[in-house]
């Protein structure tokens, strides 16, 4: 059975903006990130499988559950990080974690243990007594994500997880939610604009944009078929990215640095190495960058663009 | 010695588990949003702070009740027992003061703080959000109305030389007095929380529950008192003077001379209506808002 599954969901605020557009998406059970870029309707797609709000039109089930029918049975087994603030400040962790347990139908006496259980779990000790209010970005995350995992859901939906982490929370809680997805076997759609993360957790990658799905499948086919390749020389850039365009590849001058287009092929590696060699420059770096989501999205216009600028 | 079982670690490992027991579904939710939202009128598991006014205010409701009780105490016999319809008469205050400070936290709080799409996406719907909140509101009011009137009764018939003579009779006037509470309860609190969810900013919903307490009531009295004619309808505008019309019409009781029910000739059942009009109306607007609210 998929995970979720929707026919020709559309979702449209007043008259004018189309956030879902007749979107068709399957998703297995699994990691799942969720890529768009803001406004992409990543965010309104979770929401409408979560019942938060009604879809204009359109049907979905989550876990062989319809949306619209069976929306209270359904959420018992679904969690929901959002992405805005949602903690009361003037309660403690331990109280808000347990109280919303029991919201999801767990019985106290179980909502109390999984509450110590879970919030372990995520890393919060002694602060879990006190008040919320004076918890640190990376603490309210932590709980954010406790509450949704409280009753042991089958499905866990994470509205950009990291954001307002620093550096070393953002690791921690992509660490988390990686440990959660594969040792607990608990399906996660992960949604976020920053491919880094994505590629860090997820197994399975879902884009979509300006309300249609645009692309989806193992994490692997995109990360090989697209990314750029930084070069720097002891030389000229301009004169190796001149020869690099003779050899046929799509490249860009960006400083010091030559960008070539990896076009799904490993070819590039060897031509570089070949130019350097022919034009006497000695090779400081070659890496891997990330591309950002744009390029993702429309690889071929946007790319072009990228290299040929 | 022998090397120590490694395998003992584990059991100190009390990390995430799965969760294979009881799931109790919608119910369990309601109830345990009632029982939450209750503990917080009253700001049970909540700092001091919270706790000062509601605190306050039942200390306030209770008061007659105390003193009466204290009184005939000392003084035994001499003492005029308070009637249960006079009683409701000054709760009336507490309960408007209560609505005012306690209903924007209860529905202001989870706009506020945007806990709200918490609760709408686990195990309940936005219906039941609703009116966990209104019951919890309104059993809130009736430690108010009804528990300083327990008090009194149970007091005065220990207090009476024969227990099951006071029983005997005082019995007709128990129903009578739980309608009343409930009725006013159920009135001023679905219409205090209708009107404290229209908005998330505590000082504005107290504002405006204030003013629905306080603009009426000399209006009310303005246009019975002084203007007459069609004006006397406007009883039935003032929580003050419908709520008290009706249990008025509950203990089947003449109004005073020149009261606003006296003057205002409206049936004394019509209050009884506009306290059920009210109610349903309030909770109409509640489940209203909370069904449709962006979460």
């Amino acid at each position: 059975m998929a995970l979720i599954e929707t026919q020709q969901l559309t979702k449209r605020y007043g008259e004018t903006v189309l956030a879902l557009n007749g979107l068709d998406l399957v998703v297995e059970p699994g990691i799942t990130g969720l890529v768009g870029a803001n406004g992409a309707g990543k965010s309104t797609l979770i929401k409408i499988l979560l019942g938060l709000l009604e879809p204009t039109s359109g049907e979905a089930t989550v876990l062989g559950y319809e949306i619209a029918r069976e929306g209270p049975v359904l959420r018992q087994y679904v969690g929901y990080m959002p992405e805005h603030d949602c903690l009361p400040g003037d309660v403690s962790a331990t109280e808000f974690v347990a109280h919303m347990a029991q919201i999801n139908g767990l019985p106290r006496a179980a909502a109390r243990e999984r509450t110590a259980e879970t919030l372990r779990h995520v890393g919060l000790f002694e602060e879990r007594y006190r008040e919320m209010r004076g918890y640190s970005t990376g603490m309210k995350q932590r709980v954010k994500l406790a509450q949704a995992l409280v009753h042991d859901p089958r499905v866990l939906f994470l509205d950009e997880p990291t954001n307002g982490l620093d550096p070393a929370g953002r690791d921690e809680m992509l660490d988390l939610v990686r440990r959660t997805g594969k040792e607990f076997g608990i399906s996660i759609i992960m949604a976020s604009h920053l491919l880094g993360e994505i590629e860090r957790v997820c197994e399975y990658l879902v884009v979509i944009d300006g309300g249609q799905l645009l692309q989806q499948g193992p994490l692997g086919d995109f990360t090989a078929a697209m990314g750029v390749l930084a070069v720097e020389v002891e030389g000229e850039a301009a004169v190796l990215a001149g020869n690099l365009r003779e050899r046929g590849l799509r490249v860009e001058v960006e400083g010091r640095m030559v960008l070539v287009a990896l076009e799904g092929d490993e070819r590039a590696f060897d031509l570089i190495r070949d130019s350097c060699a022919d034009l006497g420059f000695g090779l400081v770096r070659l890496e891997r960058r990330r591309q950002n989501l744009e390029d993702l999205f429309r690889p071929t216009e946007k790319g072009t663009a990228h290299a040929a600028s | 010695m022998p090397p120590a079982d490694q395998r003992t670690g584990s059991i100190y490992d009390l990390g995430y588990r799965r969760y294979d027991g009881l799931r109790l579904g919608r119910q369990h939710a309601v109830l345990s949003l009632y029982v939450y939202t209750l503990r917080g009128a009253f700001g049970i598991g909540r700092r001091a702070s919270s706790k000062i006014i509601p605190i306050i205010i039942t200390v306030i409701a209770f008061l007659p009740a105390l003193i009466q009780l204290g009184v005939a105490a000392i003084v035994s016999d001499e003492v005029d027992i308070i009637r249960p319809e006079n009683y409701f008469g000054f709760v009336q205050v507490p309960v408007a003061l209560f609505c005012a400070a306690i209903a924007p936290e209860i529905t202001g709080r989870d706009m506020r703080q945007r806990t709200l799409s918490l609760y709408f996406s686990r195990a309940l719907e936005r219906r039941d959000y609703a009116l966990a909140k209104l019951a919890a509101f309104a059993t809130a009011l009736m430690v108010l109305t009804l528990a300083p009137q327990a008090l009194l009764l149970v007091g005065n018939g220990l207090a009476s030389k024969d227990l099951a003579d006071y029983v005997g009779d005082n019995w007709k006037d128990m129903p009578r007095t739980i309608i009343s509470g409930v009725g006013i309860a159920a009135a001023m609190g679905a219409v205090a929380l209708a009107i404290a969810a229209q908005t998330s900013r505590r000082a504005y919903a107290t504002i405006a529950v204030v003013a629905w307490f306080l603009v009426t009531w000399p209006i009310s009295g303005i246009l019975v008192a002084e203007v007459g004619g069609a004006g006397r309808a406007a009883a039935l505008l003032s929580p003050f003077d419908f709520v008290y019309g009706a249990t008025l019409w509950v203990f089947d009781v003449e109004p005073d001379q020149d009261s606003v029910q006296d003057l205002a000739e409206i049936p004394l059942w019509g209050y009884g209506a506009a306290v059920a009009a009210y109610a349903a109306a309030g909770t109409a607007l509640v489940i209203r808002r909370f069904g449709r609210i962006a979460a």
